[in-house]
């Protein structure tokens, strides 16, 4: 099977096939459509990344992309499976072993080790304990952090964290990474690692949605969509990607 | 965890006093006097006892001692310039033991002083103390009394914490209160205490009491006494009454301690689980299911409250004589109280902090992300 790295790879399987997702929020008696109708398609190996204002809709859109979120309306399959007649534990159960998150604030269990924190999904997917030492653990060493993997995340860095995060995110081996502004709250120096790691990624031929409004942070991705108002303004595919193609 | 502990710990401490005070109130009720008969005069005709019942009911078989009382209500007692008021009580010696008396300071009335009727006092603690006194600068001192001058010869002991009334009081020889302030229409006694001997039937002595006033009092048959007669199963009778009010009272003590403290451990845990939503919504997102977050706050405040409930069940224990002590009663935690306050926090515990994760783990993931 052909896989892009990066750009658009046409004959790719759609990782992610969306059709006129609307969300439509009731606050009292007024309705805010943050999301009118969006089609959207991302192949395998693909990185996409959705640029926009505050408000624009992206973070809502990132919300029904990782089923974190139910759309008003519109159809959203996601890897072969339509999520539209699923219920609450089958939609757990997708998130689980077809998505990896990595947010803004990192959203790390405080409580717990990077190790635990990085093996957590497993636990929800139902693997043995030491297998998921042993797989969080390679995730780890993946993002370069596997010496804090006794440390608790207020023990770490911002960017040490969000690379505990990617590591939790890639220890599923899913099939879609999204992320939601990764760099948004780290500096220059601690984004540019995490943008290295995402580099890495995306030329392993992993599939990533990210939303920012940095353009620097964008061009990091094979494509480019805009938002405005809750719909897409347009696409540009990105010059700089390094082009080829994997076997 | 600390909602459950305070809980559990405040209920048992609570019982525990209210027991303390409980037991403490029927042992002063027991202390009144064992083997104690007490005659006082009855229905509408106040003077109704003479000094000449008294002899009559001494020369009965079963009948150790006999204490008649000539009490002059509310007379002022003065010390040089300090002024209080207390009864007067003029008795023989035998009412040391047949009132159980305890002297502190000095003796009780002699045979003799009573015969020759001389102006010496005994005061109660509580009399004593209100001339402001302590019982050693007292003795030898005369005091006034409506007018009267009596010598101190002894202070008693208090008849104990709350009940003041049997402290502020003044014994005298009874002759000399019948000289000094008797009834000029003749001598009524206010009491006759009567102690019953060691191995005599209480119920028999009393049968033959009342037998011998009726015919001293020429009572035909079938006419009421015209005399109380209060013995000790009537005595002990008044203090079950009293303990079946005062457990009844304890209930619902412990009912409100329980009510207040299951509040404190709900409100604590709920607050917990709320700060926690962002926690469900992490878990949610990598793939937790309704039932694994269910799950995982139940054993969690399970865990919680039994361990907040066994170190508040410990603390409790502990901490209930000490609060006893700072309210004068003696108070000890009973296994009852103890179980009951630990299950019942321990239930209430382990609802708040799992029902409120339920109802988080329902959430959409997003918006548990997005709380705080």
């Amino acid at each position: 099977m052909a896989e892009g790295r990066g750009g658009v790879a046409p004959f790719s399987s759609p990782v992610i096939d969306a059709t006129g997702l609307q969300r439509i929020y009731t606050v009292g008696s007024s309705t805010v459509a943050a999301l009118r109708g969006v089609d959207l398609v991302v192949r395998k190996g693909e990185s996409a990344a959705i640029m926009g204002p505050s408000g624009s809709g992206k973070s809502t859109l990132l919300g029904l992309l990782g089923l974190l979120d139910r759309p008003t309306a519109g159809r959203y399959v996601i890897q072969g499976t339509d999520t539209s007649t699923l219920d609450d534990d089958e939609l757990a159960a997708l998130r689980n072993r077809a998505i990896g998150f990595i947010f803004q604030a990192f959203n790390l269990l405080p409580a717990e080790s990077a190790e635990d924190n990085v093996a957590a999904p497993l636990l929800y997917a139902g693997v043995r304990r030491p297998e998921r030492q042993r797989r969080a653990m390679a995730a780890l060493e993946t993002v370069g952090s596997a010496d804090w993997r006794s440390r608790r995340p207020t023990e770490l860095s911002g960017g040490q964290q969000q690379r505990v995060a990617i590591a939790r995110a890639l220890v599923g081996d899913p099939g879609l990474i999204l992320a939601d502004e990764p760099t948004g709250n780290l500096d220059s120096v601690s984004g540019g690692e995490v943008l290295d790691v995402l580099d890495r990624l995306r030329d392993e031929g992993r599939t990533i949605v990210l939303i920012t409004h940095d353009p620097t942070v964008a061009s990091h991705a094979g494509r480019t969509l805009r938002m405005s108002d809750g719909g897409f303004l347009g696409e540009e595919l990105c010059s700089t990607e390094p082009d080829g193609a994997g076997a | 965890m600390l909602g459950v502990f305070i809980g559990s710990a405040a209920v048992i401490s609570l019982i525990a006093v209210g027991q303390g005070a409980q037991a403490s109130i029927t042992s002063r009720v027991a202390s009144l006097g064992t083997n104690l008969l007490s005659v006082t005069p009855g229905g509408q005709i106040a003077g109704t006892l003479s000094p000449g019942d008294a002899s009559a009911i001494g020369s009965l078989p079963g009948v150790s001692a006999v204490a008649p009382e000539l009490s002059i209500s509310g007379a002022p007692v003065v010390l040089r310039t300090t002024e209080t008021s207390a009864p007067i009580v003029g008795t023989t010696s035998s009412a040391a033991s047949v009132r159980d008396l305890q002297m502190v300071e000095g003796s009780f009335l002699s045979q003799q002083e009573v015969t020759r009727g001389l102006q010496v006092a005994v005061l109660g603690s509580l009399a004593a103390s209100d001339l402001g006194k302590t019982p050693g600068q007292l003795l030898g001192r005369t005091v006034d009394v409506d007018g009267v001058p009596f010598r101190v010869i002894g202070v008693l002991a208090s008849k104990g914490g709350s009940t003041t009334s049997a402290d502020n009081v003044v014994y005298a020889p009874i002759t000399t209160v019948e000289a000094h302030f008797a009834n000029p229409d003749g001598v009524f006694l206010s009491a006759i205490g009567i102690s019953v001997a060691p191995k005599a039937d209480m119920t028999t002595v009393a049968a033959e009491v009342q037998q011998a006033l009726r015919s001293r009092h020429e009572l035909p048959a079938g006419s009421p006494n015209d005399f109380t007669l209060f013995d000790q199963a009537q005595l002990l009778s008044v203090a079950v009454g009293n303990s079946l009010v005062l457990r009844n009272f304890l209930i619902g003590i412990a009912a409100i301690a329980l009510l207040v403290g299951g509040i404190g451990i709900a409100n604590i845990m709920l607050v917990t689980v709320r700060e926690r939503t962002r926690e469900i919504g992490i878990r949610k997102a990598i793939g937790a299911r309704r039932s694994d977050i269910g799950l995982q706050f139940l054993a969690e405040a399970v865990l919680v409250s039994l361990g907040g409930g066994a170190l508040g069940a410990a603390a409790g224990s502990l901490a209930a004589p000490a609060v006893g002590h700072l309210v004068h009663v003696t108070a000890t935690a009973s296994p009852g109280a103890v179980v009951v306050a630990f299950v019942a926090s321990v239930v209430v515990g382990v609802l708040a902090g799992w029902l409120p994760a339920r109802q988080a783990a329902i959430l959409e993931p997003l918006t548990a992300l997005r709380a705080e």
